[in-house]
């Protein structure tokens, strides 16, 4: 368990991966919206193209993003069927008609679309956020982003030393956790048999120790940061600062375009609309 | 004037019914710049609040006595501000005992910044000050891995890289090595006596294990919140009954040569190492 | 026939992933009653794999456990059982403290072997003796003891389940000298009080000198030696090519002989070490 993946991070060195953060956070907030201007035919063609494209850039196996997309497939064939049966469109040509259902071209377009968007977003945020960023640099990245609010008295900087370090401890305690479960077996704790509440029960004797532990360790951690002159986020410079690069410029300017473009379409393309 | 003054320190807590338990009872010591001294007692004797209070990180100060001097400035003076503290950690780094507990970072030239960082050095001196640090604790080519993936020993050398980073003039070992596995143990020891010898830093590290206390210049021996031995290392393992009675062990070759003194063989010659060790006994059969 | 036999024990960390670890490598040991064995090596070298193997924390991916000559994977529903007979003390042991006080931390093995109340309570006061636990401490919460204490305590615990293989995982890590000695004293007292297989892993030859009678040298994630001290002691140059090194005291034996100075080979403590010495200086004088 100790190679636990955070997240989703999948870690290569496609140019997605290499992009800043804080770029990618924007971009993916603009795709999100993007996958909702989308009205028509072309556009969701184009939308679908788009999220395939991104799967190749950032080199991501499609065997994993199928399997994020499994995990909501049943929301999808839901929202899926609704619109088949749900959406009255008497401008459109009836399909079926038994007793009382009724299913018209358009609630098949619509429902097309729905999975369409659903998919894409996935994707888009997937790709954009989640698989190609650590956990950390989202945390550095949003850090950044958030920094006006500062002025607004948010504590941004604190919010994202409290990530940073729970990033930082999650494997220790995962590893200490496991450590105080075998300990207990070996006095013959039971974690995997009984009742519910027998089971909820034999979980005590990790927990008790988990959390004097976790205490003393944020104890410890605290008096470590002080004697290295940690006062808050006032005046404290950085290593690694982010910086945008021409190629953040240029992905930037792509999806600005590839949004311009949706909306352009949805005014201009013939074909059913949504 | 000594780099360190300290002045019939008394420190007392508080237990749950509020009752003083005393834990240094007027401990009195100069350490100059560039010593390299150990500390030795037992668990419980003192030490390890003697080491935080020399960085002001203990929390409770109702009972306390005496005075400490750092660099000619009295640190335990009411008129102390802030930023006095905080110049006075910048003196004065510590490295503690669990290493797991001390890293903040998830990468670690991340982590041996985080000094730095919060001194407000700018960015491409805190570029030279990381290379250097790493460099130092021969930690280089781990700069992008998670410490989490490190073991103890390296783990321990990136906490001590991060205090390098700050350039004290003064560092302090927690018991640093006391989780560590014999190899981690000896890269650590190896660290701390290269930081003394050739980077001039004084050192003082605090542990139960004689064979460290061997190697500083010059070991203190506490028990009981007092300072019973002070002097060079083959002076104080000479002082075979105080230590013991001070729940110390001597070292192997310490003991067995004051093991054969008493049984009137005579020898002379230091009695630290067992080269020494052998050295001596091979001169008096000699002769 | 002995008391744990391992045979032809291999076992693979994360198989089959980029991660794959091999950390047994067909490992055959056995471990005899009556006697204390030092399993030494160096971190990673798979010393802690195999002591979790002995009471079924881990199961191998290859080989068997034997315990009294039976398979203790024979019926896998049946391994809790085991775990009572073999008791392992974990690194930190301290760390798994839990009860409100000393007394019912020490009595959860039990209690969970279901053993009934007076019998827990006699065994209970009976490890507590053997560790050096007063009664006082014993009404103590865990977490008011000192950290020598604490130790001897969840030591304490894997005792009252009365095992007759006790297995413990690097005892005396980060104790000063009078914590170590009350921790292995109290693993004597149990061994002769009981007459179990105790197994000791640890770094530090010196402590394998002084307490253990047979010694398992581990290397590489496979055995590179084993037997009783005395033959292990004397390979010394093997053991250092392992990078383990031999006790102080046989080491300063090493170099009296490059002196000229010849002494005894069985020397590994500093009792030995003074004997061979005084007589070599004619006797005391």
């Amino acid at each position: 368990m100790k190679s636990i993946a955070f997240g989703q991070y999948y870690p290569s060195n496609s140019i997605m991966h290499r992009l800043d953060p804080r770029m990618k956070i924007i971009m993916g907030i603009l795709y999100i919206v993007a996958c909702f201007l989308c009205k028509n035919v072309i556009t969701f063609g184009l939308l679908m193209l788009s999220a395939l494209l991104l799967i190749i850039i950032s080199k991501i196996p499609v065997k994993i993003v199928i399997r994020s997309i499994k995990a909501i497939i049943f929301i999808m064939i839901f929202t899926a069927v609704l619109n088949i049966f749900w959406t009255k469109g008497e401008d459109y040509e009836l399909l079926v008609s038994w007793r009382f259902i009724n299913i018209y071209s358009s609630g098949l377009y619509n429902a097309a679309f729905i999975v369409i968007r659903i998919v894409s977003m996935i994707i888009g945020t997937g790709i954009f956020l989640t698989y190609t960023t650590t956990p950390i640099q989202l945390t550095d990245g949003l850090e950044q982003l958030l920094s006006p609010l500062k002025v607004l008295k948010v504590p941004v900087h604190e919010f994202a030393m409290m990530m940073t370090i729970a990033l930082r401890f999650i494997p220790t305690i995962i590893e200490e956790t496991e450590k105080i479960m075998a300990a207990q077996k070996a006095r013959g704790a039971d974690f995997s048999n009984g009742s519910l509440v027998k089971r909820a029960k034999a979980l005590i004797p990790v927990l008790i120790p988990l959390f004097i532990s976790s205490f003393r360790r944020a104890g410890e951690l605290a008096t470590a940061m002080t004697c290295r002159c940690y006062r808050g986020g006032k005046g404290r410079t950085r290593l690694n600062v982010l910086r945008f690069s021409f190629k953040d410029f240029v992905a930037l300017f792509l999806v600005i375009a590839f949004g311009t473009g949706i909306v352009l379409l949805n005014i201009y393309a013939p074909g059913y609309t949504m | 004037m000594s780099y360190i003054k300290i002045r019939n320190l008394k420190y007392s807590y508080k237990d749950d019914n509020d009752e003083p338990i005393p834990v240094l009872r007027g401990v009195s010591l100069d350490i100059e710049k560039g010593e390299y001294v150990a500390i030795l007692g037992h668990n419980g004797s003192g030490k390890s609040t003697l080491a935080k209070l020399l960085n002001l990180v203990i929390e409770d100060y109702d009972f306390f006595e005496g005075s400490i001097e750092v660099d000619g400035v009295d640190i335990t003076s009411e008129d102390m501000t802030e930023d006095d503290i905080y110049d006075l950690r910048k003196k004065i780094g510590m490295v503690f005992q669990n290493p797991d507990n001390q890293l903040v970072a998830t990468i670690v030239e991340e982590d041996v910044a985080f000094g730095p960082e919060n001194l407000g050095v700018p960015r491409a001196e805190i570029r030279q000050r990381v290379d250097y640090a790493l460099k130092t604790v021969g930690m280089t080519e781990f700069a992008h891995h998670e410490p989490h993936r490190l073991s103890g020993g390296q783990k321990q050398r990136i906490a001590i890289a991060g205090v390098i980073a700050m350039k004290p003039d003064c560092m302090i070992f927690d018991e640093s090595t006391a989780m560590l596995d014999p190899m981690g143990r000896k890269d650590v020891v190896d660290t701390i006596e290269k930081l003394n010898k050739e980077e001039g830093k004084t050192v003082i590290t605090i542990t139960h294990y004689m064979d460290e206390a061997v190697r500083a210049d010059r070991v203190i021996v506490i028990n009981d919140g007092k300072i019973i031995l002070d002097g060079a290392p083959s002076k104080i393992f000479a002082q075979a009954e105080i230590l013991r009675s001070a729940g110390l062990d001597l070292p192997q070759c310490a003991d067995l040569l004051l093991r054969l003194r008493e049984k009137g063989i005579k020898l002379e010659g230091e009695i630290n190492t067992p080269e020494q060790c052998a050295q001596t006994i091979a001169q008096a059969l000699n002769r | 026939m002995s008391k744990l036999t391992v045979e032809n024990v291999s076992f693979v960390y994360s198989a089959g992933t980029p991660f794959e670890v091999r950390a047994l490598d067909g490992v055959s040991v056995n471990i005899e009653s009556n006697r204390i064995t030092g399993i030494i090596g160096h971190t990673g070298s798979g010393k802690s794999t195999l002591v979790q193997m002995f009471n079924g924390l881990i199961r191998p991916t290859e080989g068997r456990i034997l315990l009294d000559g039976e398979d203790i994977w024979a019926d896998a529903k049946k391994i809790s059982a085991i775990r009572y007979r073999v008791g392992l003390v974990m690194q930190y042991p301290e760390y798994q403290l839990f009860e409100e006080t000393v007394e019912a931390d020490i009595a959860y093995g039990p209690k969970n072997m279901g053993l009934d109340e007076a019998e827990i309570a006699r065994r209970v006061i009976e490890s507590a003796k053997f560790v050096g636990l007063d009664e006082e401490s014993l009404k103590k919460s865990p977490f008011d003891l000192s950290g020598g204490q604490k130790r001897r305590a969840a030591i304490a615990g894997i005792m009252a389940m009365r095992p007759e293989v006790l297995v413990l995982d690097e005892p005396s890590a980060g104790l000063d000298p009078a914590g170590k000695k009350s921790i292995f004293e109290g693993i004597r007292n149990y061994a002769e009080a009981t007459g179990a297989a105790v197994i000791i892993v640890s770094h530090s030859m010196d402590d394998m000198a002084k307490y253990c009678e047979d010694i398992i040298v581990m290397s590489h994630s496979k055995v590179a030696m084993t037997g009783k001290r005395n033959e292990i002691f004397s390979r010394g140059d093997e053991l250092e090519a392992i990078g383990l090194g031999v006790p102080q005291m046989t080491y300063l034996v090493r170099l009296l002989a490059q002196k000229g100075i010849d002494l005894p080979q069985n020397i590994f403590t500093v009792e030995d070490a003074e004997t061979a010495i005084t007589e070599l200086f004619g006797g005391a004088q």
